[in-house]
């Protein structure tokens, strides 16, 4: 193996996987270099007694023909992986209030809603066609960027998503309904963002509405590991060199020039162009000579927050999802309607008040054993409540979290207590261990709006002459914006 | 920051931009130092000092071992165990051993070690270790604790020989933090003189009316009252009562393991009620029933490691032990094809993985396997 690359990744994490196989395949010799022992980050699976895991991925979005789509046929992965299509979007449940489940289809959203709240169907429909065209122009205007002329000549044209765009979800929904109950169902995905609709952006919650409704939500068979293995094979097939269990410990510069990389173990590697899929706090503040990082970057870090992370109540169920109670695989469970009960939990270790319960056996991807379940109980949480606590009290913290969430979701699965084979829990200092997150934080900074990719245009730059930055801290969270972010953006480069 | 051209063209975003601007006036430091964060429970390598080597019976001694700098150990949950690191006649090799201390007490970790016929790692410690050495482990690991999410507070511990060390740390654990937990332990072993902490044991029992300690002797003398011969359904039944359901926790030899799921499930008792601390990995590779019948375990084959040359080694060695002979090192802690971080990559050939090692559907699918597990059943390629 020669030590002399074209370009250098560091972090096989979605973004780096999608980054070396467009860079790879488009002719550069790569190097992927990954602090862990497999390729995915997040993107990953692991195993207790009969069961495999599915870490991350709750809904795969921007499938069917669209963005996703279009980059994973791209880069020869999608023949590698067997995908299955969800009917659902979501069941919201508030118990007491309200208890609704959304099919993942534009004219059959607005049905479900008349059905349990009648009266609003114009309303729904008018609100559904404002994120049809808010959250389409969010897709396509990202693919084609740098066409800067056409596309101000496009934006001019489109008054409401310039009128909306920007402002939180919460003042749209409040605009076009009074049923307090209807805006909670229709702002359920708040938590794929981590801001709640107050702070979510409408374009937003617009784009993520769009990904699952227009292209439906996906799971995979073989959880995301198999498309993190995938990627990998599409980038060793095309002769691209890996190296696991290879931690970057500083990016190597010359004259503030990017030259290559230098391991923990002191092995070296040369390249003229570095791609860093790791945290840009770690990338910008650990990796680099503090001397060749731009004032203007550091403050633009500290001006920032870290984003959310969570705990994460993983469970192997001796029963069938059916026995469970589990009619929709994605299920969205708040013990109120109060926005600010959620917010407060966020900074809390209380019992949590909100959880997104996924059945991966709803419609099977395979980790679970016959007439068995596997089930993701995810809070959104702040990394640094968890720091508060002593190390000797964090284990019985952890457990009584989880309990509490085991206490909301047995509302929509009575017993579930009694058929569990397998739990474990990962809270914000595990997610921090594994992706080596500050804060534990899963999608980079708060997404509030002031995270937008349209505030933020520096991030993609090399404000480091060589360096690259290209992962959920550099766009928005999620498999389909950071792999296809990614690609496009690896394509560029390219062309370097 | 400069807004993108396009910023400019939406209501608000001259609110967006005051923000922005507001937000880097009174900005804070990120933690960067993650590394230092995760060290405080997860260090990378605990670096320890033998305080006193205790002997408990004719072949067996604990360890007591405390951090060379002096300060706590990482907190650890009654069960798990750690791996220490070690070189044996030149060659550099791991293993697991279950802490048998309270996780109430932070200054030492006990570590039980009893002679084993032929175990190389095992009997260079009883042999060869004294106060003052130093040792090199990982920090605390392992699934095999007690989880209040679903485990119960009744519970049945069926240990045999030194497996009796993680039931130790659950028994201490009780009775140092008064947890409202019953716990009965059921222990087998040889003969009367073998039983490890035979006195704490019966005096922890005398005083605590919820742990509850039976011994169950397979080679008794004409002095031994008590039960005899294995933990079978009907002695565990006759000491332990019906199991209804309690968590039954099963630490042994890894031959143990087979005999005793056949009887907890004779008992009617449900798999998912039982947990199993991993051991090594049963069978050696020819004996597996699933082992391939026209190829020869003795036969060597040639394993390369990508980049970084290729030796000749029996079919029947583990992967991992192969590849310690020629000096690479996976980080192995569990060595029992649970853990994972011995995974290595098949890049070329074949090999065999034993049951033990619970590998996922995408390793399968993409050839990754975990090297305590896996044996080359042609030559290979492996990377890691």
């Amino acid at each position: 193996m020669s030590d002399d690359y074209d370009a250098i990744v560091i972090g096989a994490g979605n973004a780096g996987l999608s980054s070396a196989a467009t860079l790879q395949r488009g002719g550069r010799r790569t190097l992927l270099l990954e602090r862990h022992n497999i390729p995915g980050g997040a993107a990953t699976s692991f195993v207790r007694g009969r069961f495999e895991f599915e870490v991350s991925l709750h809904q795969l979005g921007g499938m069917g023909n669209g963005p996703l789509r279009q980059v994973l046929d791209q880069l020869d992965v999608t023949r590698r992986l067997k995908f299955v299509e969800e009917r659902d979007l979501y069941r919201t449940v508030v118990p007491g209030v309200l208890d609704i489940t959304l099919p993942a289809e534009w004219q059959g959203v607005a049905d479900a809603i008349e059905d349990s709240f009648p009266g609003n169907r114009a309303r729904v429909e008018s609100f559904l066609e404002l994120c049809h065209e808010v959250g389409n122009w969010q897709l396509a205007v990202r693919a084609s960027l740098h066409q800067p002329q056409e596309q101000a000549a496009w934006l001019r044209g489109l008054p409401r998503v310039r009128r909306n765009g920007l402002r939180p979800a919460k003042e749209v929904l409040d605009e076009y309904f009074d049923d307090d109950r209807i805006k909670h169902v229709l702002a359920s995905y708040w938590s794929y963002n981590g801001q709640p609709p107050s702070t979510l952006p409408f374009m937003d919650l617009a784009r993520i509405l769009t990904l699952y409704l227009e292209y439906k939500p996906y799971h995979l068979h073989g959880g995301s590991q198999a498309m993190s293995s995938a990627m990998l094979d599409s980038f060793l097939e095309a002769g691209g060199d890996v190296r696991f269990n290879s931690n970057v410990a500083e990016i190597r510069t010359r004259q503030g020039t990017v030259v290559g990389v230098r391991l923990d173990n002191g092995d070296e590697y040369d390249a003229r162009m570095v791609v860093s899929n790791a945290s840009a706090v770690t990338t910008y503040t650990r990796m680099l000579d503090p001397t060749v990082v731009p004032d203007s970057v550091l403050r633009d870090l500290r001006s920032r927050r870290l984003g959310i992370s969570g705990t994460i109540t993983y469970l192997g169920l001796d029963a069938t999802a059916r026995e469970l109670g589990f009619t929709a695989g994605t299920n969205m469970i708040t013990s109120e309607l109060a926005e600010n009960t959620v917010r407060d939990s966020m900074f809390s270790l209380g019992p949590t008040p909100y959880v997104v319960a996924s059945c991966y056996d709803v419609n099977p991807i395979g980790f679970a054993p016959p007439r068995a379940s596997h089930v993701a109980i995810f809070s959104v949480q702040y990394g640094r409540v968890w720091d508060t606590l002593a190390p000797e009290d964090y284990a019985r913290a952890k457990y009584a979290y989880a309990q509490s969430q085991l206490d909301l979701v047995e509302v929509i699965s009575p017993g579930l207590r009694d058929v569990i084979e397998e739990a474990e829990v990962a809270t914000p200092h595990t997610l921090r261990r594994y992706l080596g997150h500050p804060g534990g934080a899963i999608y980079g900074f708060d997404q509030d709006i002031t995270d937008s990719w349209l505030f933020r245009d520096a991030d993609l730059k090399p404000n480091v002459p060589g360096l690259f930055l290209l992962s959920a801290w550099t766009t928005a969270g999620g498999y389909n914006p950071t792999i296809v972010t990614a690609a496009r953006f690896s394509q560029r480069l390219l062309q370097l | 920051m400069p807004a993108h051209p396009l910023a400019r063209f939406f209501d608000h975003v001259d609110d967006v931009t005051a923000e922005i601007a507001r937000r880097e006036a009174g900005g804070v430091a990120h933690p960067a130092a993650v590394d230092d964060e995760i060290a405080v429970c997860h260090p990378k390598q605990l670096d320890l000092v033998v305080d006193e080597v205790i002997t408990e019976t004719a072949t067996t001694k604990t360890f007591r071992l405390r951090r060379a700098t002096g300060e706590l150990l990482p907190p650890f949950q009654a069960g798990q165990y750690i791996s220490l690191r070690l070189q044996i006649d030149g060659v550099r090799t791991s293993r697991a051993f279950s802490v048998s201390s309270s996780p109430t007490e932070r200054r030492h970790y006990d570590l039980t070690v009893r002679r084993v016929p032929g175990g190389c790692v095992s009997n260079h410690l009883l042999d060869t270790i004294t106060p003052g050495d130093r040792l090199v482990s990982s920090g605390p690991i392992g699934t095999f604790h007690h989880n209040p999410l679903f485990h119960g507070e009744d519970l049945v511990f069926l240990a045999g020989g030194s497996g009796v060390a993680p039931a130790m740390s659950m028994i201490r654990e009780v009775v140092n933090r008064g947890l409202p937990r019953t716990l009965h332990l059921v222990y087998g072993s040889r003969r009367a003189d073998d039983i490890i902490f035979r006195a704490e044991l019966d005096q922890i029992a005398r005083g605590n009316p919820e742990i509850i300690v039976d011994h169950v002797i397979s080679e008794p003398d004409a002095d031994w009252s008590g039960p005899t011969g294995f933990l079978s359904a009907a002695v565990v039944e006759r000491l332990a009562g019906p199991l209804r359901g309690r968590m039954t926790y099963v630490c042994g030899p890894p031959a143990m393991y087979a005999y005793q799921l056949r009887q907890l499930d004779r008992m009617g008792h449900p798999r998912r009620r039982v947990r199993l601390e991993a051991n090594g990995i049963a069978l050696p590779a020819g004996e597996d029933r699933d082992w391939p019948a026209e190829v020869d375990p003795t036969a060597e084959v040639t394993v390369a490691v990508r980049g970084r040359g290729a030796f000749r080694t029996p079919r029947n060695r583990p992967l991992l032990d192969a590849l310690e002979d020629n000096g690479f090192q996976p980080e192995a802690p569990c060595r029992s094809g649970e853990c994972s971080m011995c995974r290595v990559r098949v890049v070329r050939g074949s090999v065999f993985t034993a049951a033990e090692a619970r590998l996922r559907m995408s390793d399968r699918d993409f050839g990754f396997t975990h090297s305590c597990a896996a044996y080359p059943v042609t030559d290979v390629e492996v990377d890691f």
